[in-house]
């Protein structure tokens, strides 16, 4: 396979992470998919993956690559259109194999068929844990230059193992971490307020002894800065990006709606989505 | 290859944890993750030799399990020590998911195996863990009954392929085997040789049934075969045909009736179409409030005088 340039620009991202978008609606009218969730983290995923990560396609066990785990294991398929996009495998063959038999794609994120999976995820409060485990395991090797990249949601932050996991990596010291929660206010049931409220996360955190950045989940311009000035990954505390995020970014009838946690689209719905994302995309590049 | 000796008393959470230190010195790949039991598991040797590879998540049993499988996903030989309720039902989800869907050699190093935790009461006992381990895929599970065999066992666990749940006693145990043992996981061994019945036994019950057998001998002139099952999954099941074969089978564990040897033995019998005098000697499917581990294992007929009762029932 060849290799892809992959985008630098802010942008380039921008396209890029609409592409993203238009790859997960197309499969969410042949499948269902978690896409409330896939788009509100879909900014930070293009930004990490197709920018961000040191990740060599023709060799996902690379030893010097950083390392990703999807502790929301349900992003999967966000998770594979940014793979396709830098040349894992191709967004068709997402579309073909998703949800089928024997196919390398599904729900959640599994390692058995698919080796671009680090982690084989879906049970929440997990991947938090695995990844602080990795990331003092690349310590142990020597190894100076890989990150271990994780991706949680903020409904997910109830689960006790990630409080577990979020004391021991500042004792740890573990400064090749970086954790990145989707706070899209939205699980399964509702709204965070109206089921466990997270209150003051970024502060939550902090207190917890992380460096903790928080912004808005959807500026690219801003997740990619936030990756360019990550602390040197021999730096001895982890850092956490809160990403305020919309829970169904870029399409209407989506945002900001539980029922959109998973789903399935029409192929109408999937041709007005499409419309929709594509003249937000041109008013917001005309607005500059 | 045996050498029962009733005199030696052994402490197998001395031996499994203090031999980490030697693990450690033949591969710098092991390492050691506790959750504030690492003085309960005695690895105070190891984490002074080996600072850098030791780790202590604090009581977090879950994080301790799902780092450990962190570990071994960079290429480490994570020994993960608790005790066995705690990390076979605390941290289960965490060695079902992150450890044996993965595929990792994670070592689950279990101490307090079945009522062994005594006056601790039910908390710090395991009456399911066996069952429980056993139902997940890729999972070995073994139990150790003495010295040699334990440091054997951690030999052999440097270079198995997949995940293993190591569990034993806390209660004292005696010695079985020599120097000359050679250990295998998935083999079981014959610790005494007969053909009028057969005690199929694990861990601290190696020792209750050795004696069992010893007496029925003495005062029925019957000959006993006692095998030693350790690996429990995969289970041995040429061994079992031949204890079978003697007409009677009285397995016996440290765990709970559902769930332990008993009931993976049975399977064993029933899916080979055996015909046979069989019976399951464990915990009986009950909670009960703290006490001495030995007064447990005679009110359950564990030890060596209900073992006799139970196989001369059978004989019968």
């Amino acid at each position: 396979m060849q290799r892809i340039e992959r985008p630098q620009t802010v942008e380039e991202l921008k396209k890029a992470a609409l592409e993203v978008r238009k790859n997960l609606l197309k499969l969410c009218s042949l499948q269902t998919i978690h896409i409330g969730g896939d788009l509100s983290v879909a900014d930070v995923m293009t930004v990490l993956w197709q920018y961000q990560m040191n990740y060599d396609p023709q060799d996902p066990n690379w030893e010097k690559r950083d390392r990703f785990v999807l502790s929301k294991g349900h992003a999967s398929a966000v998770t594979s259109f940014n793979q396709a996009a830098i040349g894992c495998f191709s967004a068709e063959d997402v579309w073909n194999e998703y949800a089928t038999d024997e196919g390398r794609f599904s729900m959640h994120s599994c390692n058995l068929v698919n080796p671009y999976v680090e982690v084989s995820t879906g049970s929440l409060g997990h991947g938090f844990p695995v990844a602080c485990g990795m990331a003092a395991g690349l310590r142990l090797k020597g190894n100076n230059t890989s990150r271990v990249y994780v991706v949680m949601g903020d409904g997910e932050q109830s689960e006790g193992s990630i409080w577990e996991a979020a004391m021991y990596a500042v004792q740890q010291k573990l400064g090749n971490l970086v954790a990145i929660v989707d706070f899209n206010g939205l699980e399964a049931d509702g709204s965070l307020e109206e089921i466990t409220a997270l209150g003051d996360i970024a502060e939550k955190y902090r207190a917890f002894g992380w460096n903790v950045c928080e912004f808005d989940g959807h500026d690219i311009a801003n997740i990619k800065g936030y990756f360019d000035n990550l602390p040197p990954v021999d730096s001895e505390q982890p850092t956490v990006f809160i990403c305020h995020t919309i829970k169904g970014k870029g399409v209407d009838f989506m945002e900001n709606q539980a029922r959109w946690h998973a789903g399935k689209i029409t192929e109408e719905q999937y041709a007005a989505a499409v419309v929709d994302l594509e003249s937000k995309f041109a008013q917001e590049g005309a607005q500059g | 290859m045996i050498k029962i000796d009733f005199e030696k008393k052994t402490f197998l959470r001395d031996v499994l944890g203090g031999y980490m230190q030697e693990l450690g010195r033949q591969d710098e790949k092991v390492v050691v993750v506790n959750a504030d039991l690492m003085g309960t598991c005695r690895n105070r040797s190891f984490v002074a030799s080996y600072p850098e590879r030791s780790f202590n998540v604090g009581i977090a049993e879950q994080n301790m399990i799902s780092f450990a499988a962190g570990l071994a996903h960079e290429g480490f030989k994570p020994y993960a020590f608790s005790m066995a309720p705690f990390i076979s039902m605390r941290g289960l989800e965490q060695c079902r998911t992150d450890v044996a869907y993965a595929g990792l050699d994670v070592r689950l190093m279990a101490t307090y195996a079945g009522v062994s935790g005594g006056i601790s009461g039910a908390t710090h006992w395991s009456l399911e863990d066996c069952g429980i381990m056993c139902s997940i895929p890729n999972m070995t599970v073994v139990e150790t009954c003495d010295e040699v065999q334990a440091k054997k066992l951690l030999e052999k666990s440097l270079d198995y392929s997949g995940p293993i749940y190591i569990r034993s006693s806390v209660e004292p145990v005696i010695g079985i085997y020599d120097d000359s043992y050679d250990y295998e996981i998935g083999r079981a061994d014959t610790i005494m040789a007969g053909d009028d019945g057969a005690f199929i036994c694990a861990g601290v019950t190696v020792k209750y049934a050795v004696q069992a057998a010893k007496n029925i001998f003495q005062k029925h002139g019957k000959k006993i075969r006692v095998v030693d099952m350790h690996t429990i999954k995969p289970i041995d099941r040429q061994a079992i045909r031949t204890a079978a074969a003697t007409g009677a089978v009285v397995a016996v564990h440290d765990h709970n009736v559902m769930g332990g040897l008993g009931t993976q033995v049975g399977q064993v019998l029933a899916e080979e179409g055996i015909g046979v005098r069989f019976a399951n000697i464990g915990l009986k499917d009950h909670f009960e409030p703290m006490a001495h581990a030995s007064y447990l294992y005679h009110k359950f007929s564990l030890d060596a005088e209900g073992l006799e009762q139970a196989m001369l029932g059978l004989l019968k």
